[in-house]
Protein backbone atom coordinates (compact mmCIF):
# COMPACT_ATOMS: atom_id res chain seq x y z
CA UNK A 1 0.00 0.00 0.00
CA UNK A 2 1.35 3.21 -0.95
CA UNK A 3 1.64 5.80 2.07
CA UNK A 4 0.21 8.55 -0.19
CA UNK A 5 -3.29 6.64 -0.20
CA UNK A 6 -5.78 5.93 2.35
CA UNK A 7 -6.78 2.01 3.57
CA UNK A 8 -9.58 1.89 1.00
CA UNK A 9 -7.82 3.40 -2.24
CA UNK A 10 -9.94 6.02 -1.98
CA UNK A 11 -9.56 9.20 -0.99
CA UNK A 12 -10.84 10.47 2.29
CA UNK A 13 -13.15 12.83 3.11
CA UNK A 14 -11.01 16.37 4.66
CA UNK A 15 -7.49 14.61 3.13
CA UNK A 16 -5.58 17.38 4.45
CA UNK A 17 -6.49 15.43 7.86
CA UNK A 18 -6.75 12.27 7.10
CA UNK A 19 -2.91 11.32 8.20
CA UNK A 20 -1.48 12.49 11.53
CA UNK A 21 1.55 14.34 9.48
CA UNK A 22 -1.07 16.02 7.78
CA UNK A 23 -2.85 17.18 11.08
CA UNK A 24 0.09 17.77 12.38
CA UNK A 25 1.87 20.02 9.53
CA UNK A 26 -1.58 21.68 10.37
CA UNK A 27 -1.12 22.29 13.88
CA UNK A 28 2.68 23.41 13.21
CA UNK A 29 1.84 25.72 10.90
CA UNK A 30 -0.68 27.42 13.33
CA UNK A 31 1.88 27.97 15.46
CA UNK A 32 4.20 29.39 12.81
CA UNK A 33 1.31 31.53 12.17
CA UNK A 34 1.43 32.91 15.74
CA UNK A 35 5.24 33.39 15.37
CA UNK A 36 4.28 35.39 12.41
CA UNK A 37 1.82 37.68 14.26
CA UNK A 38 4.51 38.72 16.77
CA UNK A 39 6.95 39.57 13.63
CA UNK A 40 4.19 42.01 12.02
CA UNK A 41 3.60 43.42 15.83
CA UNK A 42 6.97 44.29 16.00
CA UNK A 43 7.42 46.03 12.38
CA UNK A 44 3.78 47.81 13.64
CA UNK A 45 4.73 48.70 16.58
CA UNK A 46 8.30 50.41 14.81
CA UNK A 47 5.76 52.23 12.51
CA UNK A 48 3.60 53.19 14.72
CA UNK A 49 6.09 54.93 16.95
CA UNK A 50 7.72 56.52 14.02
CA UNK A 51 5.04 57.30 11.52
CA UNK A 52 5.05 61.47 12.19
CA UNK A 53 8.81 61.39 12.01
CA UNK A 54 9.63 62.33 8.27
CA UNK A 55 12.54 64.58 8.54
CA UNK A 56 11.09 67.33 6.45
CA UNK A 57 10.58 64.37 3.52
CA UNK A 58 7.64 63.66 2.41
CA UNK A 59 4.56 62.93 5.15
CA UNK A 60 2.45 59.63 4.69
CA UNK A 61 -0.95 62.35 3.76
CA UNK A 62 1.42 63.81 1.44
CA UNK A 63 2.22 60.52 -0.14
CA UNK A 64 -0.44 58.06 0.08
CA UNK A 65 -3.09 57.57 -2.60
CA UNK A 66 -6.44 56.05 -2.11
CA UNK A 67 -7.10 54.46 -5.25
CA UNK A 68 -4.28 52.70 -5.34
CA UNK A 69 -4.20 51.15 -2.26
CA UNK A 70 -8.13 50.45 -2.63
CA UNK A 71 -7.28 48.66 -5.71
CA UNK A 72 -4.71 46.24 -3.90
CA UNK A 73 -7.02 45.43 -0.85
CA UNK A 74 -9.49 44.69 -3.50
CA UNK A 75 -7.16 42.61 -5.26
CA UNK A 76 -5.80 40.74 -2.16
CA UNK A 77 -9.41 40.32 -0.66
CA UNK A 78 -10.73 38.63 -4.24
CA UNK A 79 -7.44 36.09 -3.80
CA UNK A 80 -8.59 35.17 -0.43
CA UNK A 81 -11.66 34.54 -1.66
CA UNK A 82 -10.19 32.46 -4.48
CA UNK A 83 -8.48 30.20 -2.48
CA UNK A 84 -10.98 29.45 0.45
CA UNK A 85 -12.57 28.42 -3.47
CA UNK A 86 -9.91 26.27 -4.07
CA UNK A 87 -10.04 24.54 -0.93
CA UNK A 88 -13.95 23.76 -1.31
CA UNK A 89 -12.70 21.67 -4.51
CA UNK A 90 -10.42 20.12 -2.49
CA UNK A 91 -12.83 18.87 -0.08
CA UNK A 92 -14.88 17.79 -3.13
CA UNK A 93 -11.54 16.05 -4.63
CA UNK A 94 -12.43 18.51 -7.36
CA UNK A 95 -8.82 18.60 -8.64
CA UNK A 96 -8.77 20.54 -12.07
CA UNK A 97 -11.05 22.98 -10.22
CA UNK A 98 -8.26 23.67 -6.95
CA UNK A 99 -5.67 23.97 -9.68
CA UNK A 100 -7.92 26.44 -11.44
CA UNK A 101 -8.58 28.83 -8.22
CA UNK A 102 -5.40 28.09 -7.28
CA UNK A 103 -3.80 29.61 -10.37
CA UNK A 104 -6.01 32.55 -10.17
CA UNK A 105 -5.20 33.18 -7.01
CA UNK A 106 -1.54 33.45 -8.29
CA UNK A 107 -2.33 35.67 -10.48
CA UNK A 108 -4.13 37.65 -8.09
CA UNK A 109 -1.25 37.72 -6.07
CA UNK A 110 0.88 38.92 -8.84
CA UNK A 111 -1.00 41.47 -9.84
CA UNK A 112 -1.01 43.07 -5.99
CA UNK A 113 2.89 42.71 -6.07
CA UNK A 114 2.90 44.77 -9.61
CA UNK A 115 0.67 47.25 -7.95
CA UNK A 116 2.99 47.24 -4.92
CA UNK A 117 6.04 47.65 -7.32
CA UNK A 118 4.69 50.25 -9.20
CA UNK A 119 4.00 52.25 -5.90
CA UNK A 120 7.36 51.97 -4.23
CA UNK A 121 8.85 53.07 -7.66
CA UNK A 122 6.87 56.10 -7.70
CA UNK A 123 7.70 56.68 -4.24
CA UNK A 124 11.36 56.18 -4.88
CA UNK A 125 11.50 57.88 -8.55
CA UNK A 126 9.15 60.94 -8.60
CA UNK A 127 8.52 61.34 -4.81
CA UNK A 128 12.21 61.22 -3.29
CA UNK A 129 11.06 58.86 -0.29
CA UNK A 130 13.67 55.94 -0.23
CA UNK A 131 14.67 53.52 2.59
CA UNK A 132 16.78 56.43 4.17
CA UNK A 133 14.57 59.39 3.55
CA UNK A 134 13.01 59.48 7.09
CA UNK A 135 12.34 57.39 9.94
CA UNK A 136 8.81 57.33 8.76
CA UNK A 137 10.09 56.05 5.51
CA UNK A 138 12.02 53.20 6.99
CA UNK A 139 9.15 52.00 8.55
CA UNK A 140 7.11 51.62 6.10
CA UNK A 141 9.11 50.10 4.07
CA UNK A 142 10.19 47.20 5.89
CA UNK A 143 6.36 47.04 7.52
CA UNK A 144 5.01 47.16 4.13
CA UNK A 145 7.94 45.77 2.26
CA UNK A 146 7.81 42.48 4.70
CA UNK A 147 4.00 41.85 3.68
CA UNK A 148 5.12 42.44 -0.19
CA UNK A 149 7.74 39.60 0.64
CA UNK A 150 5.55 37.49 2.37
CA UNK A 151 3.35 37.82 -0.93
CA UNK A 152 6.17 37.18 -3.15
CA UNK A 153 6.87 34.30 -1.04
CA UNK A 154 3.07 32.53 -1.34
CA UNK A 155 2.93 33.05 -5.32
CA UNK A 156 6.16 31.07 -5.59
CA UNK A 157 4.88 28.72 -2.97
CA UNK A 158 1.61 27.79 -4.08
CA UNK A 159 3.08 28.09 -7.96
CA UNK A 160 5.44 25.15 -6.88
CA UNK A 161 1.96 23.13 -5.01
CA UNK A 162 0.35 24.17 -8.26
CA UNK A 163 2.97 21.97 -10.69
CA UNK A 164 3.07 19.18 -8.08
CA UNK A 165 -0.59 18.68 -7.99
CA UNK A 166 0.00 18.20 -11.87
CA UNK A 167 2.70 15.90 -11.30
CA UNK A 168 1.02 13.71 -8.01
CA UNK A 169 -2.55 14.67 -8.23
CA UNK A 170 -4.38 14.88 -5.10
CA UNK A 171 -3.31 12.20 -2.19
CA UNK A 172 -3.44 12.68 1.56
CA UNK A 173 -0.02 13.83 0.96
CA UNK A 174 -0.42 16.47 -1.41
CA UNK A 175 -3.74 17.62 0.89
CA UNK A 176 -2.17 18.82 3.79
CA UNK A 177 0.24 21.09 1.91
CA UNK A 178 -2.53 23.10 -0.30
CA UNK A 179 -4.44 23.73 3.09
CA UNK A 180 -1.56 24.94 4.83
CA UNK A 181 -0.88 27.40 1.99
CA UNK A 182 -4.34 28.43 1.77
CA UNK A 183 -3.94 29.08 5.57
CA UNK A 184 -1.06 31.48 4.60
CA UNK A 185 -2.77 33.12 2.19
CA UNK A 186 -5.69 34.40 4.51
CA UNK A 187 -2.77 35.24 7.09
CA UNK A 188 -1.71 37.22 4.54
CA UNK A 189 -4.81 39.56 3.68
CA UNK A 190 -5.29 39.66 7.38
CA UNK A 191 -1.72 41.40 7.81
CA UNK A 192 -2.89 43.57 4.71
CA UNK A 193 -6.51 44.33 6.72
CA UNK A 194 -4.11 46.44 9.62
CA UNK A 195 -1.77 47.70 7.31
CA UNK A 196 -4.00 49.52 5.19
CA UNK A 197 -6.16 50.59 7.83
CA UNK A 198 -3.19 51.63 9.96
CA UNK A 199 -0.47 52.50 7.60
CA UNK A 200 -2.83 53.96 4.78
CA UNK A 201 -6.11 55.44 5.70
CA UNK A 202 -4.65 56.52 9.11
CA UNK A 203 -1.43 57.97 7.39
CA UNK A 204 -4.40 60.31 5.28
CA UNK A 205 -6.13 61.13 8.21
CA UNK A 206 -2.88 62.58 10.33
CA UNK B 1 -9.64 15.88 18.26
CA UNK B 2 -12.49 14.72 16.02
CA UNK B 3 -10.46 13.78 13.17
CA UNK B 4 -8.73 11.23 14.75
CA UNK B 5 -11.17 9.35 15.02
CA UNK B 6 -12.26 9.59 11.37
CA UNK B 7 -9.23 7.81 9.64
CA UNK B 8 -9.74 4.99 12.52
CA UNK B 9 -12.15 3.98 10.69
CA UNK B 10 -12.53 0.80 9.09
CA UNK B 11 -13.03 0.83 5.28
CA UNK B 12 -16.42 -0.86 5.13
CA UNK B 13 -17.89 2.36 7.27
CA UNK B 14 -19.70 4.28 4.79
CA UNK B 15 -20.94 7.64 5.89
CA UNK B 16 -21.91 10.43 3.75
CA UNK B 17 -20.13 13.86 4.77
CA UNK B 18 -22.03 17.00 3.48
CA UNK B 19 -19.86 19.17 1.71
CA UNK B 20 -20.09 22.62 2.29
CA UNK B 21 -21.34 25.41 -0.05
CA UNK B 22 -19.64 28.56 -1.19
CA UNK B 23 -22.48 30.90 0.52
CA UNK B 24 -21.24 31.56 3.74
CA UNK B 25 -17.98 32.20 2.73
CA UNK B 26 -19.63 34.78 -0.49
CA UNK B 27 -21.35 36.47 2.56
CA UNK B 28 -18.33 36.94 4.86
CA UNK B 29 -16.55 38.36 1.38
CA UNK B 30 -19.39 40.83 0.81
CA UNK B 31 -19.24 41.54 4.50
CA UNK B 32 -15.09 42.46 4.44
CA UNK B 33 -16.18 44.48 1.16
CA UNK B 34 -18.66 46.70 3.23
CA UNK B 35 -16.26 47.25 6.04
CA UNK B 36 -13.23 48.16 3.64
CA UNK B 37 -15.47 50.18 2.27
CA UNK B 38 -16.61 52.11 5.09
CA UNK B 39 -13.29 52.57 6.34
CA UNK B 40 -12.03 53.88 2.83
CA UNK B 41 -14.81 56.10 2.74
CA UNK B 42 -14.54 58.08 6.07
CA UNK B 43 -11.17 58.91 5.05
CA UNK B 44 -12.06 59.66 1.64
CA UNK B 45 -14.94 61.78 2.65
CA UNK B 46 -12.50 64.06 5.27
CA UNK B 47 -13.55 66.00 7.84
CA UNK B 48 -14.94 63.56 9.91
CA UNK B 49 -13.61 63.64 13.66
CA UNK B 50 -10.04 62.41 13.66
CA UNK B 51 -10.01 60.68 17.14
CA UNK B 52 -13.24 59.09 15.95
CA UNK B 53 -12.03 58.18 12.78
CA UNK B 54 -9.47 56.11 13.78
CA UNK B 55 -11.44 54.22 16.36
CA UNK B 56 -14.02 53.63 13.32
CA UNK B 57 -10.71 52.53 11.09
CA UNK B 58 -9.92 49.80 14.15
CA UNK B 59 -13.09 48.72 15.16
CA UNK B 60 -14.02 48.48 11.08
CA UNK B 61 -9.75 45.84 10.74
CA UNK B 62 -10.25 43.88 13.88
CA UNK B 63 -14.37 42.89 12.75
CA UNK B 64 -13.17 41.79 9.87
CA UNK B 65 -10.13 39.99 10.52
CA UNK B 66 -12.31 38.06 13.60
CA UNK B 67 -14.56 37.27 10.38
CA UNK B 68 -12.19 35.96 8.12
CA UNK B 69 -10.15 34.31 10.60
CA UNK B 70 -13.28 32.56 12.01
CA UNK B 71 -14.80 31.42 8.28
CA UNK B 72 -11.90 31.69 6.46
CA UNK B 73 -8.97 30.12 8.52
CA UNK B 74 -12.19 27.64 9.89
CA UNK B 75 -11.10 29.04 13.58
CA UNK B 76 -14.69 28.80 14.46
CA UNK B 77 -15.10 25.11 13.42
CA UNK B 78 -14.17 22.29 16.07
CA UNK B 79 -11.01 20.95 16.70
CA UNK B 80 -9.35 24.69 16.87
CA UNK B 81 -8.79 24.98 20.71
CA UNK B 82 -4.91 24.86 20.01
CA UNK B 83 -4.32 27.61 17.29
CA UNK B 84 -7.12 29.95 18.88
CA UNK B 85 -4.32 29.89 21.79
CA UNK B 86 -1.14 29.74 19.16
CA UNK B 87 -3.18 33.03 17.77
CA UNK B 88 -4.02 34.83 21.16
CA UNK B 89 -0.43 34.20 22.18
CA UNK B 90 0.72 35.67 19.01
CA UNK B 91 -2.13 38.88 18.80
CA UNK B 92 -0.87 38.96 22.88
CA UNK B 93 2.45 39.41 22.28
CA UNK B 94 2.33 41.55 19.32
CA UNK B 95 -0.13 44.26 20.94
CA UNK B 96 2.35 44.60 24.34
CA UNK B 97 4.45 45.16 21.71
CA UNK B 98 2.76 47.93 20.30
CA UNK B 99 1.75 48.99 23.64
CA UNK B 100 5.60 49.43 24.61
CA UNK B 101 6.75 50.95 21.85
CA UNK B 102 4.04 53.81 21.62
CA UNK B 103 4.46 54.28 25.78
CA UNK B 104 8.45 54.44 25.22
CA UNK B 105 8.49 56.77 22.36
CA UNK B 106 5.76 58.86 23.39
CA UNK B 107 5.86 59.29 27.00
Amino acid sequence: MSHAEHVNGELPHEPEKATLEGRNKVLGFWLFLGGEAVLFGTLFATFLALRGQNNEGPTAAELFSLPITAAATLILLVSSLTSVFAIQALHRHNIEKLKLWLIVTVVLGLGFLGLEIYEFYEYVVHESFNMKTSAFSSAFYTLVGFHGAHVAFGVVWISLLIAQLYRKGLTVVTAPKVYVSAMYWHFIDVVWVFIFSVVYLLGKVG
Amino acid sequence: MTANQQSNEGPTVKHRHRVEGPEKHIVVFIFSIVLTAIAFAAVAAGGINTAFTIILLLVMAVLQVFVQMGYWMHLKDKGHLMPILFMIGGFFVASTCIVMALFWVWW
